[in-house]
């Protein structure tokens, strides 16, 4: 047999750093080389819907919203919606789906969370520059940011606000599994009052303002704002309040994530 | 050294806090000693093999590690099962800080499981003891100063039977065994104290015969 030279013990962050570089290759994997359709379903669902979408608004003769053309619009929140559900929807997955690597110590629940949420924020991002450039240079979409950093700011925070969620949900449903059934329920009211698909100015106050609660709305305004600066924002927009959210969900759900940990790891 | 004290496991059932399966259990392994761990089956032996490991955590009480510890071998534990043998391979080099000999490693590995194309399929199409070369293979490639084997050799044909003792045998002297098994001859030829699990109590002994002539006598009554 072979032997080894011995390694001086790794620092906790040392571990912690190969775990991730490990966990992020083998999620990167399985996302994407899971059955022929899973790298065509990421390009081809927000298309899908986008032009789904834009059909409907053509039936209606909507042709510009707020200022900016439809299919800027609708590319825009839905895209950006995505930056908060894809890391959310599979972050809050992620513990499930590598329940078998916890037979190595070195591998912590909030772990996988953590990379599957960062994974699905890099797809998410690549998901976000094909479909912008593609509108762009085949049917000159304005597109192209008056004000890069208003939409960074939107994609972060969003991220952000995805990277909370799935943080709260994973150990959430780890620890009560009937409870992953509403949180799927409950994204699609969140995506509906987002104003990724119905603009929120159609709708009358007080129900806007209720809306508005949604902090994924305040997002997709400040990215559409963003893209253009002639885009009228709707009124009480403020991405302070994304981030003031997303913070307090990250908190409560490292929080969750500490008190439960021993829990998750037992069977 | 490891320090087993005083713990107690039970599992989470669909109707509340299930049996104790382990209650009580203290004993303290010296460096360099290898134990053989005994009992019934469903007398908790694999249930301490997680705990000892890492793998699981005790309800009370507390194991502790003073050196470099393995995880459990056997039982399919640890492998993806979407992943082939290669992938899985890698990871685990990967979360064990040996990115920069990763080709060395597989060679190793590969070289011992000896499962031949398999080993770029997915795990979930190995048999058990495809698996259990391939796990075996994949704890030897790292260097650990305990290994915890769960029964790794029961599911293995004569010359995988072969080739572990002989990398038991290797390992002596410089690393040292926690073996679960149901083959008295094998935890005669590796072990040399023992732990007979009865009840959900362990009871230590410095000789491993002392601890089979235990449970064999619990057995007759």
């Amino acid at each position: 047999m072979t032997t080894y030279p011995d390694k001086p013990l790794r620092t906790p962050l040392l571990v912690t750093i190969s775990v991730w570089q490990a966990l992020f290759l083998r999620e990167a994997n399985t996302r994407l080389s899971s059955g022929r359709g899973s790298t065509v379903w990421l390009l081809g669902e927000p298309i899908l819907h986008t032009v789904i979408m834009l059909l409907l608004f053509t039936f209606l003769r909507v042709k510009v919203v707020g200022g900016i053309d439809v299919l800027a619009w609708l590319i825009i929140g839905l895209t950006f919606f995505k930056v908060f559900k894809n890391p959310g929807t599979q972050g809050q997955n992620a513990i499930s789906a590598n329940k078998v690597l916890f037979t190595y110590r070195q591998v912590k629940p909030v772990d996988t969370v953590l990379v599957r949420v960062f994974l699905e924020g890099f797809l998410v991002l690549l998901v976000i520059l094909i479909i912008a450039s593609a509108a762009i240079g085949l049917f000159n979409v304005a597109l192209w940011p008056d004000d890069m950093g208003m939409v960074v700011l939107a994609f972060f925070g969003l991220w952000l606000m995805g990277l909370g969620y799935a943080l709260i949900t994973s150990v959430a449903i780890d620890l009560i599994p009937e409870l992953g059934k509403i949180f799927n329920i409950m994204m699609t009211p969140l995506y509906m009052g987002s104003g990724a698909i119905i603009p929120l100015s159609g709708i009358s106050e007080p129900y806007r303002s209720w809306l508005m609660y949604n902090p994924m709305a305040h997002g997709l305004e400040v990215a559409r704002a963003g893209v253009s600066s002639s885009y009228h924002v709707i009124l009480g927009t403020n991405i302070a309040y994304l981030y003031e959210c997303a913070l307090v969900a990250i908190f409560f759900g490292l929080a969750l994530h500490l008190r439960f940990q021993t829990k998750l790891l037992t069977q | 050294m490891i320090i087993v004290d005083n713990i107690y496991k039970r599992y989470q059932s669909s109707h509340g806090p299930g049996k104790w399966v382990l209650e009580d259990v203290s004993f303290v392994i010296p460096r360099n000693v290898s134990v053989a761990l005994i009992g019934r089956n469903g007398a908790g032996k694999s249930t301490l093999l997680r705990l000892v490991g890492g793998v699981d955590k005790p309800n009370r009480g507390t194991v502790e590690h003073r050196c470099r510890v393995s995880w459990p071998m056997g039982f399919g534990g640890g492998l993806q099962p979407s992943l082939t043998g290669r992938q899985n391979a890698k990871f685990i080099c990967r979360i064990h800080g040996h990115e920069d000999d990763i080709p060395d490693r597989i060679a190793y590995i590969q070289d011992f499981a000896e499962i031949g194309d398999s080993f770029d399929e997915p795990v979930r199409t190995y048999s058990a003891g495809m698996k259990s070369r391939l796990q075996f293979g994949l704890s030897l490639a790292f260097d650990f100063d305990v290994y915890i084997s769960d029964e790794v050799t029961s599911t293995g044909d004569a010359s995988f039977k072969k080739k572990a003792n002989a990398a038991f045998k290797d390992l002596v002297g410089r690393s040292s065994l926690i073996m679960a098994s149901h083959g008295e001859g094998t935890l005669k030829d590796f072990c040399s104290a023992g732990i007979w699990l009865n009840k959900g109590h362990a009871h230590w002994f410095d000789n491993v015969d002392d601890a089979l002539k235990a449970y064999k006598d619990s057995l007759k009554l």
